[in-house]
């Protein structure tokens, strides 16, 4: 069963075509990677699930409700971190957890679960203007988290943290459907990063949708295409690589 | 609940010290001036509030509006500084609560504003005006009880004018901030619109009624007629700006 379904989901600005045509099938309890160079359209996508950016043309479907009729209801389910961290500098760690905790009329036990998970306890009483990158970006993190929502969707999660903490996020994405039983939806433009974390992946070049499916479909389709294999990094690149040299209509 | 939510937001910024301290240094413009030449308004023969309101709400109402223009660009600086907005955007929460709160949060602030410069202006009244000669007895009467609850009465009245003239700054000064990502352009459009209000001839109604020049009535000026055309002109602004505010969100949102 699908949680999240889009048709012909398109956005355009002013002689620029961002996302086109797009078709989407998201498993539940699924990590989706959403995988595209920078530029793709993920971003623009991921801002149209959460209504952020209205679609110029189709339309979505989240866990059974319609954009734009349900849109609150729709943000009840989503946990979201779009591009960069979001926060009030002046506040601490806590403080910020704890003004989405009132908004999303959660327990207070949830802001301790969030900064637990995202690894932020020992820091929760320093300004988050005082935060490095990383430990800003385990702050979004911990907002999309905090309440367990039951969808997920995360922009490119792992930008600015060192390795350990990669690791650290990426281990968490891939035992969030299995410890809360949540949907994930996660962007990156680096198939080895998303190789480790996905079931399913789609694959997006120039707004497009290129493929969609599992990482052994992709493999078995670009064998056939006679692209490399042995490497996924390598059979994404000649992907990209093809479709830009087809030209795929003006963006 | 919004509204500790929205007052939540404001820690660390400065925001509450410096609504006392200006409510303060507003409260001290009577006490100043009448410190310095009181023999000019002690003679008068008039309510006291009436010369004390006379003399020194221009200067007072003006910084008032300098603390509410302030207050307002900062609450929205929050927002902004570091892309909070963005989050708050992605939360099932309508973004015209936010907008909404924080126009209650800063009305809150305003009454306390009102309530220090009250305090000080009861001050003025009893050590300047309060002696058995004084304008206070021959105005209010010699009986301490009644002329202190008459006064008191007049005294709220006068300020709860004063308050509903400084709603639609208020509102007007948050619209704009909420439009301005950059807080120092909202500053400058509030400062500017704010010094083209005390240049407006005050004979021409439809002229005082612009937002910026509001709050520079005062009740005792007013006849019973006026002070409720300034009213229902004070309540249609707030409605008209608050609609405003939210077909200007919508517009935003969809042209994201």
């Amino acid at each position: 069963m699908n949680i999240i379904e889009s048709r012909h989901l398109t956005k355009r600005y002013a002689g620029f075509t961002a996302v086109s045509n797009v078709n989407l099938h998201i498993p539940k309890g699924t990590v989706y990677g959403f995988l595209g160079p920078n530029g793709a359209g993920k971003s623009t996508t991921m801002k149209m699930f959460l209504g952020l950016t209205k679609p110029t043309e189709g339309d979505f479907i989240i866990d059974g409700k319609k954009y734009p009729k349900d849109r609150i209801q729709i943000l009840k389910e989503i946990g979201s971190f779009i591009e960069a961290p979001a926060f009030y500098g002046n506040l601490t760690g806590e403080e910020n957890l704890d003004i989405l905790r009132r908004i999303l009329a959660l327990p207070k036990s949830a802001v301790d679960d969030a900064l637990e998970l995202t690894g932020l306890t020992q820091w929760r009483k320093r300004l988050a203007r005082k935060y490095s990158l990383g430990m800003k970006q385990r702050l979004g993190l911990a907002g999309a988290l905090i309440g367990r929502p039951p969808i997920l969707i995360l922009d490119e999660p792992t930008n600015g943290l060192d390795p350990v903490g990669i690791h650290e996020i990426r281990s968490l994405i891939r035992s969030l459907p299995k410890k809360f039983d949540c949907t994930v939806l996660v962007s990156s433009h680096l198939l080895s990063e998303i190789e480790l974390m996905a079931d399913n992946i789609g694959i997006l070049n120039r707004g497009r949708l290129l493929f969609e499916g599992t990482l052994d479909e992709l493999k078995q389709g670009a064998a056939e295409k006679g692209y490399p294999t042995d490497n996924l990094e390598d059979t994404f690149l000649a992907l990209i690589e093809e479709d830009n040299l087809r030209g795929g209509g003006v963006r | 609940m919004k509204l500790t939510l929205e007052y939540k937001k404001i820690k660390r910024t400065g925001i509450v010290p410096g609504c006392l301290a200006g409510g303060i240094l507003a409260a001290a413009v009577p006490i100043l001036e009448l410190a310095v030449r009181s023999e000019q308004y002690t003679q008068l023969r008039q309510s006291p509030l009436r010369t004390i309101m006379q003399a020194d709400w221009q200067m007072m109402s003006m910084l008032n509006m300098l603390l509410v223009i302030t207050i307002a660009c900062m609450m929205y600086h929050t927002e902004y500084a570091d892309n909070a907005v963005g989050r708050m955007i992605t939360l099932p929460l309508r973004e015209e609560k936010i907008f909404f709160g924080k126009c209650f949060l800063l009305s809150g602030m305003c009454a306390v504003v009102l309530i220090i410069e009250m305090l000080s202006i009861i001050f003025c009244t009893l050590r300047w005006f309060g002696g058995e000669e004084g304008a206070y007895t021959a105005f209010y009467g010699a009986s301490f009880a009644s002329a202190y609850m008459k006064f008191v009465r007049d005294l709220a009245y006068n300020f709860g004018y004063c308050f509903c003239m400084l709603l639609p700054v208020v509102i007007l000064s948050l619209l704009v901030a909420s439009a301005c990502k950059n807080m120092w352009v909202s500053l400058g459009i509030d400062v500017v619109c704010l010094f083209m209000a005390t240049m407006i001839p005050v004979r021409y109604f439809a002229l005082s009624v612009f937002p910026f020049a509001l709050p520079f009535q005062i009740l005792e000026e007013a006849n019973a007629g006026r002070a409720v055309q300034y009213l229902t002109a004070a309540m249609i602004e707030i409605i008209i700006i608050g609609a405003a505010e939210t077909v200007f969100l919508k517009v935003r949102r969809a042209a994201a």
